[in-house]
C-alpha cells in the first residue's frame, strides 16, 4: 500500500491512488460491536465514531509518512502553524497572526497561549522551530517546501521568525497545507513513540493501534478549538469497496470514503445514509513523449486532444464522478482560469495531423497501470477514439511502480496519470512544465512557460502572479505539454445521524465538530 | 481457476500389445468412439467452437474494440444480446472475438508442450541412462512449482501480452507431456517387433518415428485433449489477474477480470464469457474421457463387450 502513497503533490496520482489500489485487494477485518455509550467520555460527548478507511496507515509519524491512511487519522491528532479552511485559504491554527516585512523576506508568527500537547505539556516556540528543522536537517520528504526557508527562529515563546531567500508568497501554503507540515512534541521524536504513539495538539489522541485491525482515537477535552462532541473515534481498515459499502448500510459503520466509483448510484438511493460528492483538487491528464517522433510535433499532440471526447472518459473513468477540465485547477479554487479550446473535433485533429506531415498508421505505446483502473478504462475508450486518425494504440498495464520506472525512463509514447491534493498554482504547474523540471517526464520545454513560472513563484502582487499562471497554464495547454482531462470528486459517505460533517476538497478528514445525533 | 489435476500426467494404462495389429478382431476406434453420445456431443460442441473461432471472429473483429459510452453497462436486449460492458462493447461480439484468442493461446501452447514434452519423454524413455536421469529431473523440478505459480514467475520475467501467455502455458504443460511419453516409450521399447527391428540394424530415429511414436499416440492424444482444457483455463486464470491477455484485446479471463467490479451492477458481463469457459472446457474434458475410454485397452474390452452384447 505504501508504495502507492507518496506525499501530496509530489508524486503523482498519490492520495487517491493508495484508496483505488486499496479497493483492488480483498478482505477486510470484522467490526466490533455498535458502542452506544462511548467510552472515556469527556464532559458533554458522547458516542464513539465507527469509521473504515481503505487502508492501514504504515506509521504515525505526520512528517515521515507518505500515506494517504495515515494522513485520514492524523488530520485529527495534530496541527499545523495555518490550516485550509473548506475553500483552501489558508487561516490561523497554531499561529493566531502573523506579519510580514515589506521586502517580503522576514514572516513573524505570533503563536496561540496556552495550547497544550496531550500529555499536558506546553506547547511554545521552541517547538515549531524544532518540528521545521527536523524536516529540513533530516531531508523528510516534505523538506522542498523550505526550499525558500534560510532560518526558523524562536523570538519569545510565543513568537517564531521564518527568514526567507527569496519572497515567496505560497508559503503559508508551504507551512499548513496538511498534516505533514504538522507541529511535533521533541520527546515524542526521541523516545521514538512518535510512529506508533504520536502526540499532538489535536482535538483527538490515539488511545491504541491494534496492528492488522484497528486505530482508537480518545477526544482531548482540553483541545484548543474547543472540546469534540464525539468521546472517541474507531479507525477499521476495509479495503473492500463492497463490504465497507455493507457495513455502513447495516450501520456496523458511520463513515467510509472506501467506496468504488461505480458503486456511488448504488449509494443515492440509500436510505439513512448522507452521501459526499464533491469537487477535489486532483486532476488527471494525459502526456506525450515529446521526445519521440512524432510527439515533439505541437500539431500532433493538438491532434489528439481534439480527437478525444472527454465527456466519454469522464464516464468511463470516474462513472460521472469528475468535471471535466482543460487546465489543471479546478472550479473552485481561487486560481481557476477559464479554458475550453478543444472540443472533440476529428477533421480538425486529421488536418492538423496531415499539416504535420504524419500519414499512413502511426503506433502509439500508452502506459497506463492496473493500480489505477481508470486509466485502463480510459486508455481502451482513447485507443478506440483516436484510430480514425490512423493512429494504432497498443496498452500496457504494469503495476504502479513498474508504471513510475517506465515514466522516468521515458519508456512511453502516451501516459495517463493523475496529481492530487495540490493547493497553490506553483505545486500544479511548475515541476511538470519547466525546462528539466523534477516531474516533467514528457520533456516540455517552453521559454515564455519557463519566464513566467519563475516570475510567479516569487511574485508578491497576487493579482498579478494570478495572471501570471494563466497565461502560463493556457500555453501549456495550447502546446499540449499535458492534455488535461478532469477534476474528479471527493466520494465519501455516513450515516445520517453524524452531524457537523464536511466533505472536503483536499480530502483532509477533520471529527472535531462530528456529533452523533 | 487453478487446477491440481493439470500437474499430474492422466493416468492412462499403457497399451499392452500394439494396438493396430489387433484392428482385425476388434472394433474400429472410431466406430466405438461414435457410439457415445457424450463424446460425440463434446466433438460437435468443440467443432462448433472452433468455426466461430475462425469463421465468425474475423468477421466481427472490427467491432470487437468499438467503444459506445454512451450505451454502457445496458443489459441483454434485442440490440446487444448479451448486453455492454463498462465501455459500451458489445459482450456478445467480445466473447466471439475472444474465443479465437483463447482457442489459439490453448492450441498453440499445447502444441508447444506436446512437441517439446514428447520429444523430451521419448528421448528420455527409449535412451535411459544419463540422458533419462537430466530431462526427467528437470521435469521433476518443473512439478515441483505449482502450475500457475511457474506460469506467474515466467509473465513477470517477460513483459505481459499474447506470446508470454503462450510461452508461459506452452513450458508449464511440457513436462506432462514429457512424463506420459516417457512412460509409454518404456513400455513400448521393448516390444518384440522394436526390439527385431533394432537387431536388424535400423537407425535409432527410425525406429523412434515408426514404431515408438505411433505406439504412444493413445495416452498422449488424450494427454493433448484434456491439457487443451486446462490451458483454456490457465490462459483465463492469467488474463483475470491482469497478466495474461492485456487489453483492449478480448479474452474470456481478461472480460470476467473487469466484470468483478461490477458484479452486483452488471450480472450478464460475467455470465457470458463465464459460460464460454465453462463449456469449452467441459467439452474438451468429455473428448478426452471419451478417447481414454477408447484408446486404453482395459476400458476398450469393457467397451466392445457391450457393444457386441
Amino acid at each position: 500500500m505504501a508504495r502507492v502513497a507518496v506525499s501530496r503533490g509530489r508524486g503523482p496520482a498519490v492520495i487517491a491512488g493508495a484508496v483505488a489500489a486499496a479497493l483492488l485487494l480483498a478482505g477486510c477485518s470484522t467490526g466490533s460491536k455498535v458502542d452506544v455509550k462511548g467510552s472515556g467520555g469527556a464532559g458533554g460527548a458522547s458516542g464513539t465514531l465507527k469509521v473504515a478507511i481503505a487502508g492501514e496507515p504504515d506509521q504515525l509519524d505526520p512528517q515521515k509518512t507518505s500515506s494517504y491512511f495515515s494522513f485520514e487519522v492524523l488530520e485529527n491528532v495534530f496541527d499545523t502553524l495555518v490550516e485550509p479552511d473548506a475553500k483552501l485559504t489558508m487561516q490561523p491554527a497554531l499561529a493566531k497572526s502573523w506579519t510580514t516585512s515589506t521586502d517580503q523576506l522576514t514572516w513573524t508568527f505570533s503563536l496561540r497561549q496556552g495550547v497544550t500537547f496531550q500529555d499536558g505539556s506546553k506547547f511554545s516556540a521552541s517547538d515549531v522551530v524544532y518540528s521545521y528543522n527536523r524536516i529540513i536537517d533530516d531531508k523528510l520528504s516534505n523538506a522542498y517546501k523550505f526550499a525558500n526557508v534560510k532560518s526558523v527562529t524562536a523570538k519569545d515563546p510565543s513568537t517564531v521568525v521564518i527568514s526567507l531567500k527569496q519572497p515567496t508568497p505560497n508559503l503559508l501554503s508551504n507551512l499548513g497545507g496538511f498534516k505533514g507540515m504538522a507541529i511535533v512534541e521533541k520527546s515524542n521524536v526521541t523516545d521514538k513513540k512518535i510512529a506508533t504513539q504520536p502526540i499532538g495538539t489535536g482535538p483527538f489522541s490515539v488511545a491504541k493501534w491494534t496492528q492488522g485491525d484497528s486505530i482508537t482515537l480518545k477526544a482531548n477535552p482540553k483541545y484548543w478549538g474547543g472540546a469534540p462532541k464525539v468521546a472517541g473515534i474507531t479507525y477499521r481498515f476495509i479495503s473492500s469497496g463492497a463490504t465497507a459499502i455493507a457495513a455502513l448500510k447495516s450501520g456496523e459503520i458511520d463513515w467510509t470514503d472506501s467506496i468504488p466509483a461505480q458503486q456511488v448510484s448504488t449509494l443515492k438511493s440509500a436510505s439513512g445514509i448522507t452521501l459526499g460528492n464533491v469537487p477535489s483538487n486532483d486532476y488527471w491528464y494525459l502526456a506525450l513523449n515529446e521526445k519521440r517522433k512524432p510527439w515533439n510535433d505541437v500539431r500532433v499532440r493538438q491532434a489528439i486532444a481534439y480527437a478525444i471526447n472527454r465527456d466519454d472518459i469522464v464516464k468511463v473513468a470516474k462513472y460521472g464522478n469528475a468535471q471535466v477540465n482543460e487546465l489543471a485547477i479546478p472550479k473552485q479554487s481561487a486560481w481557476y482560469t477559464s479554458y475550453d479550446k478543444y472540443s472533440t473535433n476529428i477533421a480538425k485533429a486529421k488536418q492538423l495531423l496531415s499539416q504535420a506531415g504524419v500519414s499512413g498508421t502511426v503506433k502509439l505505446d500508452f502506459l497506463a497501470t492496473s493500480d489505477y483502473p481508470e486509466t485502463v478504462s480510459a486508455a481502451q475508450v482513447i485507443a478506440d477514439e483516436l484510430q480514425p486518425l490512423g493512429i494504432k494504440v497498443s496498452i500496457r498495464t504494469p503495476d504502479f511502480a513498474t508504471w513510475l520506472q517506465q515514466q522516468n525512463s521515458g519508456k512511453f509514447d502516451m501516459l495517463m496519470m493523475g496529481w492530487l491534493g495540490n493547493i497553490d498554482p506553483d505545486d500544479f504547474y511548475y515541476n511538470q512544465h519547466h525546462t528539466g523540471g523534477g516531474s516533467n517526464a514528457q520533456g516540455y520545454s517552453n521559454k515564455t512557460v519557463d519566464k513566467l513560472l519563475d516570475a510567479a513563484r516569487t511574485e508578491t502582487d497576487q493579482a498579478k502572479r494570478k495572471q501570471d499562471y494563466a497565461q502560463a497554464a493556457t500555453q501549456i495547454a495550447d502546446d499540449a505539454s499535458y492534455i488535461y482531462l478532469y477534476n474528479p470528486t471527493v466520494i465519501q459517505a455516513y450515516d445520517s445521524k453524524v452531524k457537523g460533517y464536511t466533505v472536503r476538497g483536499d480530502r483532509a478528514i477533520r471529527f472535531k465538530d462530528v456529533s452523533l445525533g | 481457476m487453478t487446477n491440481v489435476d493439470a500437474s499430474k500426467p492422466v493416468p492412462v494404462p499403457l497399451p499392452e500389445a500394439a494396438p493396430i495389429a489387433a484392428a482385425g478382431t476388434r472394433i474400429a476406434a472410431w466406430r466405438l468412439l461414435l457410439r457415445s453420445p457424450v463424446t460425440v456431443a463434446s466433438a460437435v460442441v468443440l467443432l462448433v467452437l472452433v468455426l466461430v473461432a475462425v469463421v465468425a471472429a474475423p468477421l466481427v473483429a472490427a467491432g470487437v474494440n468499438h467503444t459506445d459510452v454512451l450505451h454502457a453497462l445496458q443489459g441483454p436486449s434485442g440490440k446487444h444480446w448479451f448486453g455492454t460492458d463498462d465501455l459500451g462493447r458489445d459482450i456478445l461480439v467480445r466473447t466471439v472475438g475472444a474465443a479465437q484468442v483463447s482457442l489459439t493461446v490453448a492450441v498453440v501452447s499445447v502444441a508447444f508442450a506436446l512437441i517439446v514434452g514428447t520429444a523430451a519423454g521419448v528421448l528420455a524413455g527409449y535412451l535411459g541412462g544419463w540422458v533419462d536421469t537430466v530431462i526427467m529431473r528437470i521435469a521433476d523440478v518443473m512439478f515441483a512449482f505449482p502450475v500457475l505459480l511457474l506460469a506467474l514467475a515466467i509473465v513477470a520475467i517477460l513483459q505481459p501480452g499474447m506470446v508470454t501467455t503462450i510461452l508461459a502455458i506452452g513450458v508449464v504443460y511440457t513436462p506432462i507431456f514429457a512424463r506420459v511419453a516417457r512412460a509409454s516409450t518404456l513400455a513400448v521399447r521393448v516390444e518384440p517387433y522394436v526390439e527385431v527391428s533394432r537387431t536388424m540394424g535400423t537407425p535409432t530415429w527410425a525406429i523412434l518415428v515408426r514404431h515408438v511414436l505411433p505406439g504412444i499416440s493413445g495416452p498422449v492424444l488424450v494427454q493433448t485433449s484434456l491439457s487443451l482444457a486446462f490451458a483454456i483455463l490457465s490462459e483465463a486464470a492469467l488474463s483475470f489477474l491482469g497478466l495474461g491477455i492485456q487489453p483492449p484485446q478480448p479474452s474470456w479471463g481478461g472480460m470476467l477480470f473487469t466484470a468483478q467490479g461490477f458484479l452486483g451492477l452488471a450480472w450478464w458481463m460475467s455470465v457470458f464469457p463465464g459460460a464460454a469457459i465453462f463449456v469449452s472446457v467441459l467439452a474438451f474434458n468429455l473428448l478426452g474421457d471419451g478417447l481414454r475410454d477408447v484408446l486404453d485397452p482395459r476400458q476398450r474390452t469393457v467397451l466392445e463387450a457391450r457393444t457386441r452384447r
